[in-house]
């Protein structure tokens, strides 16, 4: 799951939004059924990723009707490869879709009109797993190691920052491109250890077939903790079809709600959606994901982005000179359309 | 006398046949084998290298997500192979005619086959977004250059004297292709057609990952091709059933192959038609 859905190659392509469906001017809060709206709007929204627990809220935000009782007629379409969906975005194919904060980021940095509306996981999945033969468990421990990462340029640099953390010289460590297939050279024991794999995903099935993972999330190596996945729109959209956006997030919100509850109600829908999928590594991906699927902080709503940490990440990123100016943080993200949040809130219902 | 001659010579038919079939599941079995043996003996993990046996019983254990698989391959590469031969055949005859056409446009069609398949597959989602479009585009990109080719060096090959004739008898251009032509070519054509369902067969691998189906509240299932299978089953650690959709698409690219095969000894009965140069 990990390059395949994180690479990255950055985008110039202008921000089109296909303005589909004028209709209806709201729908009150989600939990209510509305009968009034006759007339759907359709949303298409494509995912970071093939189908898996990580998009439980969605699915199961669809499932139990909660789209259509906010008056949207959403299609969900799997990505063709992850390092698209913001071009996908941008090129008016998709209305919304599934990216991470530091792809936002390196977007806006080059001048994408985009903004995340919600984040679907708030801290980092991305991770340093290694096998009890050569056990990587602190940043020091990275001395003389060879390390498997992604050939993603912000995982590189945050190699870089785990060494700093661990006062590592640089030489001793090799590093290796190996794209999307992290796990294999692992357990053939090509690379001590892996960075880039996703502890809610991959060690959870190397944990599964009895390899024993050690599992390190990156953000306890010293990496700035972000938001690993992130629902994103144009400005355009955000700006002409707000109340598709509010009822939209809100429908997800409720989603997620559901699951918290009841993971079949987003498991189910996920099986239906991607056949060849474990059932056994998704329930077992959800439940260790629900943590962090939702704010530590309970004043804040499903999908809150902390401007803070966000603020904090891109600075990161442009001391790796990964972006040019981390100012571009401020406009990246909007919060206004979660649910309690934004004026619009209380005059749209 | 008559009959067992005939039958005698069928026998020989009938051998030489069996031989054909024996002689590669020979190899194959062999080659199983010793991949067997050395990922036993040498206790490979099966994330890293499946057993044929692992990779077997995978195929057994998913076969209805693989059967659904294999017919969502199929039916691309069989539209992609309709619309890449009918273009491949078109634009094979015009540069045959047309020694212009045929300057002007052969390195613009070399140029598209060094285009690498996966930096065109996003690409195409985007111009064209997601769907059936964008795969079926795919496919008859790879697969109408063999065709293309086949088409027109067939073409190029047939014996100058029979043009001459037929023009004498005072036929049209169109007559000419129709009626000698084309069927002169026909045997590199397949040739060039089969050449092309193998291309196809890679192209729909790579097809798969432009538009894997969408999902939606009236229809919540979605099937992809054997190339998502294989996308999926690599980060689910899951190696056998990535080879067995491997397998699938050897298999279906063989039969293909196979087909085309028979078809063009069925339509070609002699090799040495008049219409060819010897």
């Amino acid at each position: 799951m990990i390059l395949l859905r994180t690479s990255s190659r950055t985008l110039a392509t202008f921000a089109l939004c296909g303005a589909l469906t004028t209709a209806v001017a709201s729908c009150g809060e989600m939990e209510e059924p509305v009968g009034g709206v006759k007339t759907r709007d359709a949303v298409t929204l494509v995912l970071d990723y093939f189908p898996n627990a990580n998009h439980a809220a969605i699915y199961a935000a669809q499932a139990s009707g909660a789209f259509e009782r906010a008056g949207l007629d959403v299609t969900i379409q799997p990505p063709n490869d992850a390092s698209t969906p913001l071009k996908v975005l941008e090129a008016g194919q998709a209305d919304f879709v599934v990216s991470y904060e530091p792809e936002i980021l390196l977007a806006r940095d080059k001048g994408a009109k985009i903004q995340g509306v919600q984040a679907l996981v708030q801290s980092p999945l991305t991770s340093v797993v290694s096998l009890p033969k050569n056990p990587v468990r602190t940043a020091a421990d990275f001395k003389g190691t060879t390390i498997g990462t992604s050939g993603l340029a912000y995982q590189a640099a945050y190699l870089e920052t785990i060494l700093a953390e661990g006062q590592v010289d640089p030489k001793s460590v090799k590093r290796v491109d190996l794209g999307f297939n992290l796990t294999q050279p692992l357990i053939a024991s090509r690379v001590d250890a892996s960075l880039g794999a996703f502890w809610n995903y991959e060690a959870i099935e190397l944990e599964r077939q009895k390899k024993k993972p050690i599992t390190v999330k990156v953000e306890d190596l010293g990496v700035p903790t972000y938001n690993e996945l992130v629902l994103t729109a144009t400005e355009d959209t955000v700006a002409k079809r707000g109340p598709v956006v509010r009822r939209f997030v809100q429908a997800i919100g409720f989603g997620a709600k559901a699951v918290q509850e009841n993971p079949a109600a987003g498991i189910d829908p996920i099986m239906a959606a991607s056949k060849g999928l474990d059932r056994g590594l998704q329930e077992a991906s959800l439940k260790a994901t629900l943590p962090v699927m939702f704010p530590e902080d309970d004043a804040h709503p499903f999908g809150w982005m902390d401007t803070t940490a966000w603020a904090n990440y891109a600075r990161w990123m442009e001391s790796k000179d990964l972006i040019t100016n981390s100012r571009v943080a401020a406009r990246a993200i909007t919060n206004e359309y979660l649910a309690g949040e934004g004026v619009g809130d209380k005059t749209d219902s | 006398m008559a009959s067992t001659h005939v039958s005698s010579a069928a026998s020989i038919t009938g051998r030489r046949r069996t031989r054909s079939v024996l002689a590669p599941l020979a190899l194959l079995l062999v080659l199983g084998a010793a991949w067997e043996a050395f990922a036993r003996l040498r206790d490979i993990d099966p994330i890293i290298l499946p057993a044929p046996s692992d990779v077997a019983s995978s195929m057994w254990t998913d076969r209805s997500l693989l059967l659904e698989g294999l017919g969502r391959t199929t039916s691309i590469v069989l539209g992609g192979i309709l619309i890449a031969a009918i273009l491949g055949i078109a634009l094979g005859a015009a540069l045959h005619r047309s020694p212009t056409a045929r300057r002007a446009v052969e390195p613009l069609l070399v140029g598209s086959q060094a285009v690498p398949i996966p930096v065109l597959a996003p690409l195409l989602v985007i111009w064209l977004g997601f769907g059936l479009t964008p795969q079926l585009v795919l496919v008859v990109i790879v697969a109408f250059f063999p065709v293309a080719v086949a088409t027109r060096d067939a073409l190029a090959g047939l014996s100058p004297e029979t043009d001459l004739v037929l023009r004498n008898l005072g036929a049209t251009g169109s007559q000419r292709l129709r009626l000698v032509e084309l069927r002169g070519a026909l045997p590199g054509i397949v040739t060039g057609l089969r050449l092309a369902v193998v291309f196809a067969v890679i192209g729909a691998v790579f097809a798969d990952s432009t538009g894997s189906s969408a999902t939606t509240a009236a229809d919540p299932t979605s099937s992809g091709g054997l190339g998502r299978i294989v996308q999926d089953a690599i980060p689910q650690l899951a190696t056998d059933r990535a080879f067995a959709a491997i397998a699938l698409l050897a298999a279906l690219a063989l039969l293909l192959f196979w087909s085309l095969g028979a078809a063009e000894r069925r339509l070609d009965p002699s090799p040495h038609s008049p219409l060819r140069t010897p």
